[in-house]
């Protein structure tokens, strides 16, 4: 009777835990690739928000390390490559006012690049310009 | 037990007496006993053989179950402890690289990108606190104030003019205290940015910060005097008209 009734509870547990050594495995692996930009979900899902609702600015934050050879996740990688050019556009009246005709430069390149990479977001592109050119007060 | 031939003390299970030969298998009680043990034994043996592949499958069963339960502590910890693995592997590797981080590092403020400088340091985990590092700490704990600042700037300012946003007042707050705390470290720690080494960034990025001021905020040198003398009161009213009312 019990062997009846352990034996068959015992393979239903041990395949839930084959399951859950997998899941976790898998988890640890996905976070170690993608390391820290990539552990909390929650902020590639907030930077998908912003867009969508038209706040750019707030998607640089999760999206900035992205500039600094942060690997990223490729399902997101757009909203990051969105965050790095909103990134830059608002950098790029700094530089200008600043007088690093340099910094202009390469900025200027890297946002016709960015461009050119993801011509299927070329209104969001121009809706963040605008919205930068609105954003300046002088 | 004793010989009951020459008295000598003999083993339960000697068959002949080591002192005077006599076979002592020849009673048949003993044989009649020998038997009825052979044969319990058998019987126990059978018995313990049958429970055993009985209950075979169940045994290798939790003896897989007790690995498994193993293999689930040890990759729920590999799991929790996974990014600090990776950070602690990727703090290692920025060491190891000292030379190659630095001059990238040196790259980004030679080249006024403060933000790109500060992203790069996160995505490399270089450890400010300990060798080989330690020289940015002044540097890293003024470019954490100022990257709050430019991103509170940038979320306050960037937006659609159709956009749905949340608690516009916040974007005050945030502004008003980001600015607060980026040009109050800057000031608090003026004497031991004279003496470091990257005093030149500093000032760099206090310049720039002021910039984006100009820029996004409208304070021009006299504006953020102004800002600056202001009570909390006046510098959140002028945040108010810029954010909000306009």
């Amino acid at each position: 009777m019990n062997k009846k009734v352990f034996y068959p509870i015992s393979i239903v547990v041990n395949i839930l835990l084959v399951i859950a050594i997998v899941v976790l495995l898998k988890n640890a692996g996905h976070k170690m690739k993608f390391e820290y930009v990539d552990t909390e979900r929650i902020s590639q899902e907030s930077m998908r928000t912003s867009f969508e609702k038209g706040c750019y600015g707030q998607a640089v934050l999760a999206s900035y390390p992205v500039r600094g050879g942060a690997e990223i996740a490729k399902e997101y990688e757009e909203y990051y490559r969105l965050g790095e050019y909103t990134e830059l556009k608002f950098f790029k009246e700094v530089y200008a006012k600043e007088g690093n005709a340099d910094m202009l430069t390469s900025c200027d390149k890297r946002l016709s690049e960015l461009r050119e990479e993801m011509p299927d977001y070329a209104t969001l592109f121009d809706k963040i310009d605008q919205s930068t050119d609105k954003a300046i007060r002088e | 037990m004793k010989c009951y031939s020459c008295g000598g003390e003999v083993g339960l299970t000697d068959k002949v007496c080591p002192y005077c030969g006599r076979d002592l298998t020849e009673t048949a009680s003993y044989r009649a006993d020998e038997e009825k043990y052979q044969q319990r034994s058998e019987k126990t043996k059978k018995k313990a053989g049958g429970i055993i592949k009985e209950n075979l499958s169940m045994v290798i069963s939790a003896g897989i179950m007790i690995v498994l339960v193993i293999g689930v502590i040890i990759a729920s910890y590999v799991n929790e402890n996974a990014y600090f693995f990776k950070k602690d592997a990727i703090r290692k590797e920025s060491v190891k690289n000292y030379d190659e981080c630095s001059a990238k590092m040196k790259e980004y403020l030679n080249a006024g990108d403060y933000t790109g400088f500060a992203a790069y340091k996160e995505a490399h985990n270089i450890d400010e606190l300990n060798a080989p590092y330690d020289d940015l700490e002044l540097l890293w704990s003024i470019t954490e104030q100022y990257v709050k600042m430019v991103h509170v700037v940038e979320s306050s300012v960037i937006y659609a003019s159709d956009a749905d946003r949340y608690k516009p007042e916040d974007n005050v707050d945030d502004c008003q205290s980001a600015i607060d705390f980026f040009y109050r470290e800057f000031e608090m720690n003026l004497s031991d940015i004279d003496e470091d080494p990257y005093k030149e960034y500093i000032y760099g990025m206090r310049n720039q910060a002021d910039v984006i001021l100009e820029v996004y905020l409208g304070l021009d040198e006299n504006g953020r005097k102004e800002y600056f003398e202001g009570s909390d009161v006046t510098q959140r009213a002028y945040l108010e008209g810029v954010l909000i009312d306009e």
